[in-house]
C-alpha cells in the first residue's frame, strides 16, 4: 500500500492535499513535505487559505510570502489569497480606488464579479513554485521570492528549484473550481497571456507522472461520504487521483481477541484468575471497567472499519493509507515527524486486508 | 431566573462551579431562550449538538424548529427532513411529550430568491434579477452568503411566531464567525454606489481632481472585462439596475437581523471538541460573540474520552501477565489500553479547563464519546441525557 506513496514521494512533483474540513489536511500535507524530504527531495509545502496552518503544525512563528525553513529539509510558505490578489489589483492601478473604497470593500467586490481571478494567481503561484529552475549562476539556491516566469523550462529536469512541492489545498467542495480556474477564464480569453499560462497550468496539474490529488478522509460517516463524492468530481474533471490518507484511526491493540470480551464481561472469572496469580489487585468492579473500556473501543474500531471497507469499496484502484490518532494531538514537527514515518511504513495491522 | 442573570449570580458566588450547575444552565437555555445558535468549527458535532438541543425542548413541551445547514445523511432520515421544500416539516415519529418538532434543512439559493421576491417591487424586476447571470453566481459562490442566508431564515421563521424556540446550526466556514459579517458584507456588494464607480465612472465623476481615480476604474473594468468578457460585465450592469430600490430594503432587513442575534432571548452555544484546534477556535468565538456583545449561552465540548477508575497495578504484576498465559496478556493489554486511555482523557482535560479558565462565567458542558454515531431519536435523547442535568 505505501509502494504507490512512496513512488510518489519519489518521483511526484506536485501533491495536492484536499478533504472536507477538520479531516486533518494541513497535518497531512506536512507529513507528506516531512516524509519527502526524508528520502532526500528539496520539499516546498505551501499553503493558500491564509490561515497560518502550517506555522501552527511545525510550531513556527507565522509564515509569510517569504519561503521559510519549517523542518529539516522542508521549506514553508502560506500565500495570503487577499494579499495576492492586493498586489495584482495594485499592478493594475486600483490604489486611488482602493483608497476610496478600502481594499477589502475592492477585492470583495472584484471577488464577486471575477470570480476566479484570486484562484488564479493562487494556482499561478503553486505552478512558479513547482516549476521554478535553480539560477545556474549560484552554488546553492537561496530560497526567496521570485516573479511569476511564464517562460520556465519544462518540469522534472534536474536543475529544478524544488523538487516536490505540496499544496495544503483548499477543501473538497472548493476543489476544482480551484485548480480550473485558470482554464474557466482561459475560455473567455481565447489567446494572450492568461490563455497561454492556463495551458501550462493544465499541463502540470493533468499529468499523472507530475501531480497527484491526495484525498484526505476520517473513519466517520460524513467524511467518507464526502470522500467519495470528491473522488468523483475530480475524475470527472480529469484531475489524476493519488492515495486517500485515511487520518485519526483508533488503535486496536487486542485485534481478534477482542472476540472475547462479551464472553468475560458475563463470567470475567479468567481475567480474575490471572490478575490474582500475576499479583495485580483488581477487584470485579475493576476489571469490569476495563472490559467495558475495551468493548466501547472495540465498537468504534468496527465502526471504523467499517466505514474503511466503505472507503476501499468505493475507491478499488486507490490506495488508502491510515494514520494513527496521536494522542496529545499534532504539536510540533516531531509529531508531523512521527506521521512521517507511518506515511512511508505503514506498520498499521491490516486485519480486515487479510479477511477481505 | 433567566440564563444571564443565573450566570451573573453564579459568577458572583465564585467558586460554585460544578458540572451539574453546568447543565443545568444548559438546560434553562433551551427552556427559556427564543433563539438558540449552535457555533464552532467543522466537524464538532453542531448538527447533533442543535438536533439534540431541540428534541430535549421539543419533549419538555415547547414548540420547537430545528434549521440545519448539513446534516449527515442518516440523521436527515432520522429527522425527517424534506430536503427539497426550503420550509419546515414536523417530526412526527417516536417524538415523546406535549411540545413539537419541526426540522428543516436550508437550502441557500432558494432563501436567497425569497428575500428577491419580498423586496421586488413587482415581479417583472424579481424576475429580471433571478434570471440575472451575475445574479445566479453570487447567490450562489460568494464567500459569506450561506452565513446570510442561514441568518435570514432564521429571522423569517421567527417572524413567523409558530415556534417558541429555533434552533439554529450554522454552517462551517473558515472563521466560524463569518456569519455575524455576512449581512456587512453582502449588504457592501450590492451597494451600488461602488459599481457605479466601478463602471462608470466618468459620467458619474466630472471632476477634474477624481480624474486619477477615473483613470484607475476605468482599468479596473478594462482588467474585469478581460477576466470574464464583456458580456458579464454587462450582465453585472443589469444586475444593479435591476436592484436599484431594493438597497435599502436589504440594509434595514439585515439590521434586524444582526438585532435579533443580540435580543437577550437569542443564546449562542459554542460547540467544541477536545482538539487543539477545535477548542482554539471556540475561545476565539467566545471572544469575539463578547466583544459583539451577544449573549452566548453555553459552551458545549463533545466526544470527551473518560476513563473509569481501576487501581494502579504495580510495574513487576504487569511484566508478570505479558509473560503469562492468554488470559494474563489478554489483560495486560486491557491494562495499557486503560493508561492509554487515562492519559488522553488528562490531555483533554487540561486543554478543556484551560479554555474553561479563560472564560469563568460560561457554563461548559462535557459530552463523552459516544460509541456510535448519532442518527437517530432515541441517539439525540442518549446525546440530550449527556447534555442536560
Amino acid at each position: 500500500m505505501t509502494r504507490m506513496l512512496n513512488e510518489l514521494l519519489d518521483r511526484a512533483r506536485l501533491l495536492v492535499v484536499t478533504g472536507k474540513g477538520g479531516t486533518g489536511k494541513t497535518t497531512v500535507a506536512g507529513a507528506l513535505a516531512m516524509a519527502a524530504a526524508r528520502r532526500g527531495r528539496r520539499t516546498l509545502v505551501l499553503e493558500v487559505e491564509g490561515r497560518q496552518g502550517l506555522a501552527a503544525l511545525f510550531g513556527h512563528p507565522s509564515l509569510g510570502y517569504r519561503e521559510t525553513m519549517v523542518a529539516e529539509g522542508v521549506m514553508g510558505l502560506a500565500v495570503d489569497p487577499e494579499e495576492s490578489l492586493r498586489e495584482y489589483l495594485g499592478r493594475y492601478g486600483a490604489a486611488p480606488l482602493a483608497r476610496l473604497l478600502s481594499w477589502a470593500r475592492l477585492t470583495r467586490f472584484i471577488t464577486a464579479a471575477a470570480p476566479g481571478l484570486g484562484d488564479i494567481l493562487l494556482v499561478g503561484k503553486v505552478w512558479e513554485a513547482t516549476t521554478r529552475q535553480r539560477q545556474t549562476t549560484r552554488a546553492a539556491p537561496a530560497p526567496g521570492r521570485t516573479g511569476g516566469a511564464l517562460s520556465a523550462p519544462p518540469v522534472n529536469t534536474p536543475s529544478s528549484y524544488y523538487d516536490l512541492v505540496v499544496l495544503d489545498a483548499p477543501p473538497t467542495g472548493r476543489i476544482v473550481p480551484f485548480l480550473r480556474a485558470p482554464e474557466t477564464v482561459a475560455e473567455l480569453a481565447r489567446v494572450g497571456p492568461i490563455r497561454h499560462q492556463a495551458e501550462r497550468v493544465r499541463e502540470l496539474l493533468d499529468d499523472p507522472a507530475l501531480t497527484r490529488m491526495v484525498l484526505v478522509c476520517l473513519p466517520e460517516e460524513l467524511p467518507v461520504t464526502e470522500t467519495l463524492e470528491s473522488a468523483s468530481l475530480l475524475r470527472a474533471a480529469r484531475l489524476p487521483l493519488g492515495p486517500v490518507v485515511a487520518n485519526r484511526i483508533s488503535a486496536d491493540r487486542l485485534g481478534a481477541r477482542g472476540g472475547r470480551l462479551a464472553a468475560l464481561a458475563r463470567e470475567p472469572e479468567p481475567l480474575a484468575e490471572a490478575a490474582r496469580q500475576a499479583g495485580a489487585e483488581l477487584d470485579g468492579k475493576a476489571l469490569a471497567t476495563l472490559i467495558g473500556e475495551a468493548r466501547d473501543q472495540r465498537r468504534r474500531v468496527e465502526a471504523e472499519r467499517r466505514l474503511l471497507r466503505e472507503l476501499r469499496a468505493g475507491l478499488p484502484e486507490l490506495p488508502v493509507v491510515e494514520l494513527p490518532l496521536l494522542l496529545d494531538g499534532v504539536n510540533g514537527a516531531a509529531d508531523v515527524a512521527t506521521l512521517a514515518e507511518r506515511l512511508t511504513d505503514d506498520p498499521t495491522p491490516r486485519a480486515d486486508r487479510v479477511r477481505a | 431566573m433567566s440564563p444571564a442573570r443565573a450566570r451573573r449570580s453564579r459568577a458572583a458566588a465564585g467558586a460554585g462551579r460544578t458540572a451539574a450547575a453546568d447543565r443545568s444552565q444548559l438546560d434553562e437555555v433551551v427552556r427559556t431562550a427564543r433563539i438558540v445558535v449552535c457555533c464552532g468549527s467543522g466537524g464538532v458535532g453542531k448538527t447533533s449538538t442543535a438536533a439534540a438541543l431541540a428534541v430535549r425542548a421539543a419533549e419538555q413541551g415547547r414548540r420547537t424548529c430545528v434549521l440545519t445547514i448539513d446534516p449527515a445523511r442518516r440523521l436527515a432520515q432520522a429527522l425527517g427532513l424534506d430536503l427539497l421544500s426550503n420550509t419546515p416539516s414536523p417530526v412526527e415519529k417516536g417524538l415523546r411529550g406535549s411540545g413539537s418538532l419541526d426540522a428543516m434543512m436550508l437550502d441557500m439559493r432558494r432563501t436567497f430568491d425569497e428575500l428577491i421576491e419580498r423586496y421586488a417591487r413587482d415581479q417583472e424586476q424579481a424576475d429580471r434579477i433571478l434570471a440575472n447571470r451575475f445574479y445566479q453566481r453570487v447567490s450562489s459562490t460568494l464567500a459569506g452568503t450561506q452565513e446570510y442566508m442561514a441568518m435570514e431564515k432564521l429571522y423569517e421563521l421567527h417572524e413567523s411566531r409558530r415556534w417558541e424556540l429555533l434552533v439554529v446550526d450554522t454552517p462551517p466556514t473558515r472563521s466560524a464567525l463569518d456569519f455575524l459579517d455576512a449581512p456587512d458584507n453582502l449588504n457592501e456588494l450590492l451597494d451600488a454606489r461602488m459599481f457605479r464607480l466601478l463602471i462608470a465612472p466618468a459620467q458619474r465623476i466630472g471632476r477634474g481632481y477624481l480624474r486619477g481615480l477615473n483613470l484607475a476604474t476605468t482599468a479596473m473594468a478594462r482588467m474585469v472585462r478581460r477576466l470574464t468578457g464583456s458580456e458579464l460585465l454587462a450582465e453585472v450592469g443589469e444586475f444593479f439596475a435591476a436592484f436599484e430600490g431594493m438597497y435599502e430594503g436589504f440594509r434595514s432587513r439585515a439590521q434586524r437581523v444582526y438585532d435579533l442575534l443580540k435580543d437577550p432571548g437569542t443564546q449562542f452555544v459554542v460547540v467544541a471538541t477536545p482538539d487543539a484546534p477545535a477548542l482554539r477556535e471556540a475561545a476565539y468565538l467566545a471572544s469575539r460573540l463578547a466583544a459583539d456583545r451577544m449573549p452566548i449561552g453555553a459552551l458545549v465540548v463533545n466526544r470527551v474520552h473518560q476513563a473509569g477508575q481501576v487501581p494502579a497495578v504495580p510495574a513487576a504484576a504487569t511484566a508478570r501477565l505479558a509473560a503469562g498465559s492468554d488470559d494474563a496478556r489478554l489483560l495486560a493489554d486491557l491494562l495499557a489500553q486503560h493508561q492509554t486511555l487515562e492519559a488522553l482523557a488528562a490531555a483533554e482535560q487540561r486543554r478543556v479547563r484551560a479554555l474553561m479558565a479563560s472564560l469563568p462565567s460560561l457554563p461548559a458542558v462535557q459530552v463523552p464519546l459516544l460509541a456510535d454515531d448519532v442518527h437517530d431519536l432515541p441517539g439525540l435523547r442518549r446525546l440530550g441525557s449527556r447534555l442536560f442535568a
